[in-house]
């Protein structure tokens, strides 16, 4: 079965020479554990930007992380379990972790469960919105400690990454490469990108389209593919690549 | 120069890239977050601090021993 696994408010700012994991690593240990466990294969971690506001207590960005797996339904009782656990043992002290996992094919609303993605991007939720949303489409929602108000943004999460149009992937791309140039085709070969794309033109790249790679090559969630958004170079000289990848500055909008 | 608006937020919104820089510069506090949350080019720089908390249309510093508040 498809589903989704979703978290947030596991971590807390690194205090006293103390190290935090961040959600993001959080959820990349839960999908390890999956994997390891021969529980099902998983697809990569998305992290999703949700409202900053004064009346939302935060760690410091407000985001939420969720990633997609495959596994066999006897599965889903152990995997709740560990997570569960994972994040009643693993998380930050002062954090309020929740934990989301959706069966993506029983999900009786999919719109709604999207709808409450975006409404967590621009307004105030509360927990008891969480919980009544999840219990009505039949989704596991749970709190792990503190406040507990992490469910809001594992919800969310989920329904972001369901609408498969928000957010960047967790982690920068490695690709080889000489001189930092490199074709659409192997870009998408050596990776899970799905399409190289032009998102000012909406131009999605032929493979043989060279491209120039920054030091901080990102891929997004866009329209349900992994999109590696690219910009025009200016100057094209012969043989010199015609596009290359966002900044920093360029992404911090996904 | 003051760096901070009166209520610990910094006064250059979220676009002012080189005064982030030269501020998490002169910091000794200075901590790179994690990669995922990095959003300034420039490797030191308050917006890429793990001490950062964003805020509607800035960002605070949560580690006010090291933050140079003015200079």
């Amino acid at each position: 079965m498809r589903i989704l696994v979703s978290i947030d408010d596991t971590d807390t700012v690194k205090v006293d020479n103390v190290d935090v994991r961040g959600t993001g690593e959080m959820a990349q240990l839960i999908a390890k554990s999956i994997e390891d466990n021969g529980w099902g294969s998983c697809q990569p971690i998305t992290r999703h930007q949700l409202l900053i506001h004064p009346d939302i207590p935060y760690t410091s960005h407000n985001s939420s992380m969720c990633f997609a797996a495959n596994i066999e339904s006897t599965y889903l009782n152990p995997l709740i379990d560990f997570a569960a656990d994972f994040l009643a043992c693993e998380s930050a002290p002062d954090s309020d972790p929740g934990l989301c996992i959706a069966i993506i094919d029983r999900i009786s609303r999919p719109g709604w469960l999207i709808s409450f993605g975006y409404m967590a991007k621009n307004y105030v939720l509360t927990k008891e919105n969480a919980y009544d949303l999840a219990e009505k489409l039949g989704i596991h929602l749970s709190e792990h400690g503190g406040t507990g108000q992490g469910v809001i943004g594992a919800l969310a999460g989920a329904g972001l990454r369901l609408g498969g149009n928000d957010g960047r992937f967790k982690g920068k791309l490695k690709l080889k490469t000489k001189d930092n140039t490199i074709t659409t085709g192997k870009i998408c070969s050596q990776s899970q990108v799905d399409i190289v794309k032009c998102l000012e033109t909406g131009a999605v790249l032929h493979d043989d389209e060279l491209v120039l790679l920054g030091d901080w090559v990102k891929t997004i969630l866009h329209y349900g593919q992994a999109v590696l958004p690219v910009s025009p170079v200016n100057e094209i000289g012969t043989g010199s690549p015609g596009w290359k990848t966002y900044s920093k500055k360029q992404m911090k909008d996904f | 120069m003051l760096y901070t608006n009166g209520e610990g937020e910094f006064r250059g919104s979220k676009d002012d890239w080189d005064l982030a820089a030269q501020i998490a510069e002169k910091c000794v506090e200075f901590k790179a977050d994690d990669e995922d949350e990095l959003v300034a080019d420039e490797a030191v720089s308050c917006y890429n601090c793990r001490y950062r908390r964003w805020t509607v249309r800035s960002f605070a510093c949560l580690n006010k021993a090291g933050f140079i508040w003015t200079v």
